[in-house]
């Protein structure tokens, strides 16, 4: 299975065509100047667009990113067609290389990884992937490393942390086609050339936009407004966090959670009917809008094991456990706590992804109503979704002991070996915006309560747990003169509160450790800006703070922004992560799934448990400012646009 | 004489809170015709003068400061045009004299009553009214200025280095203006329904060009009530978010030129928010033209109708090429109540015909000269067909000049008196996230 690399690729010359387009594309902007853009004489049709390099380094990784983009969009406007009025046709094409993965293939490309060592604290102390202390000959245990070897790999969470007596993985980190190992279908399986132009796959991502859009007149002042075709559907009035902008599902892969949503929402094919009221007896403005999202599911992208960014480091910790299953692995001090263990297939791991089918009912749909009253802006939201993160459900029934010589095909309580899910959620909520004249601010509210939302829970049998959710977001912007750094125009400040109370939130202090939901049962994250203007808006420092309050996690990215002229900006940046990263949770290394091999007890028995590790559920307290905290970059990003 | 002293104040709060009672018919020509007996005139000035600066001193009262400065430094002259009336629309006269003898000021500043339409006190102002400043104030803030509704449609700004003359930016606009109430050309009059929150007025500017802008807008509700703090959107395309905007926004530079939000048509915010003074009449040159009849217009962003821009030129390209007239002024000082205002204060210079504000100059907090602020006026019947007989003073071309900074913004429009660009619904917070992509 190892270096399956001509796995079958109907798109084998992609790479090739997608290089020519992009590099056609980019000359095409850059030697006309001005070629690509286009407004007719009627200013019906319009053409512009941009190109950009992003260039980041990390300390002591080097390159992380050198992606570069071209961003044509364009809009036709066919004014009155039948019935409608104000019909047009709006289109964007996004095509991005990122030569990371030629540039330091030692990192991210095809000779990233290398050979890894698994801890065993009460065995050898370090015993190589393959060979560990309990492995080939004891019982059932060991897997072929010739299917498996020891290349190309990492230790989960290296950048981090050491094992530290915890529980270890190892992570392939080679792209798919390269190293099949630990891939997930129709998920996180990206071959090197779908990590080098995110965009050219089988979604079609490099259509950013392709949407009809159409106004009805009505008897009355009212109008409906249709939209129909691949769209980015915004709710909500915070920054940042996603607590009602979640219809679109979001690209984390591209740079974590630090590019603008507009960015790295992923578009998705949608219709929208806005029924716009305008100004009625009670309501400044009022409108109500119908979203049903009929596009065939996709999650989040939360980049996959071996690409620079990978949300919480989830990619590594699936890719790792796929590997398990499918090809057994390597896990530091697991047997007795203590012993580096060679676990073989279909015994822990990762086994199957489901993502929902194509199907109606399996499309969501959306319901707003938003207006103004009285100088207060109103929402007020439903959406039925599903959700954009897997769930991990330990809930595989062909799992194989590996104590007993036969091969069992059964569940085992407790047992870390999962299928993905992506649960339905039902999500109410709604938000505010209005003005404080005494204190010269304006306050932007956001809440939203879901059910359906699924944890990690080591405490439950399937390793999961259901909880409803309450977030919000209270924000707050100001401009404020700070006239020692400038007498003549004000600073914006903005601070945002983000807040998450898991509702059905389980935790027990078991023999010391923690075990249940490692997610925080409430949590805070606070962001502020500080944001100033210079040289007639042209230069722009700014600061972004972030700081994870239970993760103890901070991020501080201070940058400045030149717009050397009206095409061209150049924006130089750091982030930088203070703080603390990793955090332990209980790892279930006791959880006692195969009695009376694994203890005497039963399975999950608490007296057993008093094992925890970073990995792999630490992540969820770290949260995702504490996983990156070995992410410190330096940021130069340079555009121009037509 | 404590008593006689108390009862005299309230005798003069009375007297200034009293309707205008002693407002005439007579008044009201006046006010809206003032040239209907002669024009202003001063030694050696007549039309086709030149006034540079060889010759500026001798026309040092007819010139504001800050004009005669430039020109003095040999920054820039002017053309002097004949003075011509500005006749705004009958039916707001007609609504001037409807509302004779019912308007008054209330007891405090930004409180107004009776007030129906037309200009709420068309008196001549008194430098003994201690009032007086602030009742010029509601005659701008209710002025016909772009009628019941108008748009700028497209408005180049162009930033400029004055030292240099490099130009920096050009940013292309849509402005739209829509008065809800006290309207009295266009249906429905006087007031668009529903207006649950009363508001009296809205703009609504989107950016068209460069690409870093296109989609920004801007959304400005101001409320009836002048002790309502306006109510004003931002759109960022890059966000595809609306952000409600904080009252501080509205003094800082617009999209980083050199005007703030505050600064549109002159003056764009409460009148409860300064403390106002009337400094007297007098007659000076100001920028009053008419669009067609000048000299050179600018060939670019020709427009397919064939309208074309007004030309800038001389120092920095900051200064537009049109022609002046010497005309009636009354010279309004406003002075933020907020000391943490960026400004000390404007000395505005408004027409007394058409109360637009064709002239401010603005100083910093320190008290110096930061700004000048040109608004030039065009005639109607002297524009785009459309215009004719709107009885609109057109706004047409506007510089605002930072001198201290030595740099410049200029503005140059395409005003279009035209209902059908100015929907109400144009005007709502959904206008913005829909028209925003």
């Amino acid at each position: 299975m190892f270096l399956d690399s001509h796995k079958q690729q109907p798109g084998r010359k992609r790479p090739v065509i997608q290089a020519t387009l992009l590099a056609a594309a980019i000359a095409a902007c850059l030697s006309g100047g001005q070629a690509l853009a286009y407004t007719s004489e009627d200013g019906s049709t319009q053409v512009n667009g941009f190109v950009e390099n992003a260039t980041y380094s990390r300390r002591n990784v080097g390159l992380s990113k050198m992606r570069n983009t071209v961003l044509i969009e364009g809009s036709k406007d066919y004014g009155e067609q039948g019935a409608f009025s104000n019909v047009s046709f709006v289109g964007a094409f996004r095509a991005t290389y990122d030569g990371v993965y030629d540039l330091n293939d030692d990192e991210f490309g095809e000779n990233a990884g290398g050979a890894i060592n698994m801890q065993s604290v009460g065995g050898a102390g370090t015993t190589a992937w393959g060979q560990s202390d309990i492995s080939t000959g004891v019982l059932g245990f060991g897997f072929d490393t010739t299917e498996n070897p020891n290349e190309g790999m990492v230790n989960l969470g290296h950048a981090l942390h050491d094992t530290d007596g915890g529980v270890g993985l190892g992570v392939p980190v080679r792209p798919c086609d390269v190293d099949s190992r630990g891939c997930i279908d129709d998920y996180l399986d990206f071959d090197e050339s779908d990590l080098k132009y995110p965009e050219f796959n089988d979604r079609l991502d490099f259509l950013r936009e392709a949407y009809l859009d159409a106004t009805l007149p009505t008897e009355s002042a009212a109008t409906w407004n249709f939209r129909l075709g691949r769209q980015q559907v915004v709710w909500g009035r915070t920054d940042l966090f996603r607590v009602l902008d979640v219809i679109n599902p979001v690209d984390y892969s591209r740079h974590n959670i630090y590019d603008e949503l507009e960015d790295i929402r992923i578009p998705m094919w949608m219709a929208t009917g806005e029924y716009r009221m305008g100004a009625t007896e009670t309501f400044d403005d009022l409108n109500m809008q119908f979203v049903w999202n009929f596009d065939k599911f996709r999650p989040n992208s939360l980049g996959q094991g071996g690409t620079p960014y990978a949300i919480l480091d989830a990619g590594s910790f699936f890719r790792a456990m796929k590997n398990c299953w499918d090809n057994g692995c390597s896990v530091s001090n697991f047997a007795g706590g203590a012993l580096s263990t060679d676990f073989p297939k279909h015994v822990i791991g990762i086994r199957d992804v489901h993502l929902p089918d194509w199907s109606l009912s399996n499309s969501q749909f959306g319901l707003k109503l938003e207006g103004d009253y009285q100088g207060v802006g109103f929402s007020l939201n439903a959406l039925t979704y599903r959700s954009q993160l897997p769930s991990l459900r330990a809930v595989v029934d062909n799992a194989d002991n590996p104590f007993t010589p036969e091969i069992e095909s059964q569940s085992y309580d407790y047992l870390i070996a999962f299928d993905m899910y992506f649960p339905r959620v039902n999500l109410i909520g709604g938000s505010l915006d209005f003005y404080v004249d005494d204190i010269k601010s304006v306050f932007r509210v956001e809440a939203a309560y879901t059910d359906g939302e699924e944890f990690a829970n080591t405490l439950r049998p399937e390793l999961y747990s259901e909880s409803d959710v309450f977030r919000y977001v209270i924000g707050w912007d100001r401009p404020t003169f700070i006239p020692f750094l400038n007498e003549k125009r004000a600073f914006l400040i903005s601070a945002q509160l983000f807040g998450e109370y898991l509702v059905d939130h389980e935790r027990e202090t078991v023999n010391g450790i923690e075990a249940g939901n490692p997610n925080w049962e409430i949590n805070h994250v606070g962001t502020l800006l500080v944001k100033g203007w210079y040289q007639n808006d042209r230069v722009s420092p700014q600061v972004i703070m972030a700081h994870d309050f239970k993760a103890h996690a901070s991020v501080i990215a201070p940058s400045i922004d030149w717009l050397i002229s009206d095409n061209l900006r150049l924006t130089v940046g750091a982030n930088v992560k203070v703080g603390d990263g990793e955090q332990e949770f209980d790892d279930c290394r006791a959880c006692n799934p195969f009695p009376p091999f694994t203890g005497d007890g039963e399975p999950g028995d608490t007296a057993l448990r008093n094992l925890a590790g970073y990995e792999p559920l630490g992540r969820f307290r770290s949260g995702p400012i504490g996983m990156a905290q070995a992410e410190d970059e330096f940021q130069i990003t340079l555009r121009y646009r037509f | 004489m404590r008593l006689l002293n108390t009862t005299l104040v309230a005798a003069l709060l009375m007297a200034a809170n009293l309707p205008a009672q002693a407002a005439t018919n007579e008044d009201v020509d006046s006010s809206f015709f003032p040239y209907k007996n002669g024009v202003p005139t001063h030694d050696g000035l007549n039309a086709g003068v030149v006034i540079d600066q060889s010759n500026v001193g001798q026309f040092k009262e007819v010139i504001d400061p800050a004009m005669f400065e430039f020109i003095s430094q040999g920054w820039t002259k002017i053309t002097v045009g004949e003075t011509t009336s500005f006749d705004l629309h009958p039916n707001y006269i007609q609504a001037t004299r409807d509302g004779l003898g019912k308007v008054k000021l209330g007891e405090k500043s930004g409180e107004i009553e009776g007030f129906i339409a037309g200009r709420p006190f068309p008196e001549e102002p008194s430098m003994d009214d201690p009032r007086a400043g602030e009742k010029l104030a509601w005659n701008y803030k209710y002025g016909y200025n772009w009628g019941d509704n108008a748009a700028i449609y497209p408005f180049y700004w162009k930033y400029k280095d004055m030292k240099s003359g490099k130009l920096e930016r050009t940013i292309k606009f849509n402005f739209h203006f829509l008065n809800y109430m006290h309207r009295v050309n266009q249906e429905p009059l006087p007031e668009i329904t529903p207006n649950p929150s009363k508001l009296y007025r809205a703009i609504y500017v989107q950016a068209l060009e460069p690409f870093d802008v296109k989609d920004t807008q801007l959304l400005i509700h101001r409320y009836e009530n002048d002790l309502k703090r306006d109510s004003a959107w931002l759109y960022l395309g890059f966000q595809r978010r609306v952000r409600r905007l904080a009252s501080g926004q509205v003094t800082d530079a617009f999209l980083g030129s050199d005007v703030m939000i505050e600064d549109f048509e002159g003056y764009n915010g409460r009148i409860n928010d300064m403390e106002w003074t009337f400094k007297g009449a007098k007659n000076i040159l100001v920028p009053f033209y008419n669009h067609n009849a000048l000299p050179n217009l600018s060939e670019e962003h020709k427009e397919s109708d064939g309208y074309q821009f007004v030309e800038m030129g001389d120092k920095g390209d900051c200064f537009p090429q049109i022609t002046w007239q010497l005309r009636k002024v009354y010279e309004l000082e406003n002075k933020p109540k907020d000391a943490n205002h960026p400004i000390s204060k404007r000395v505005h210079y408004i027409d007394a015909q058409t109360f637009t504000i064709p002239r401010t100059l603005t100083y910093d907090r320190k008290g110096d000269l930061w700004k000048s602020w040109q608004i030039g006026q065009a005639h109607p019947d002297h524009h785009l067909p459309k215009n004719k007989g709107t009885g609109v003073a057109i706004d047409d071309s506007f510089t605002m000049i930072d001198v201290q900074a030595m740099h410049c913004t200029t503005g140059q429009f395409k005003g279009q008196v035209d209902p059908s660009l100015n929907p109400a619904r144009k005007f709502t917070v959904q206008n913005l996230r829909a028209s925003g992509r």
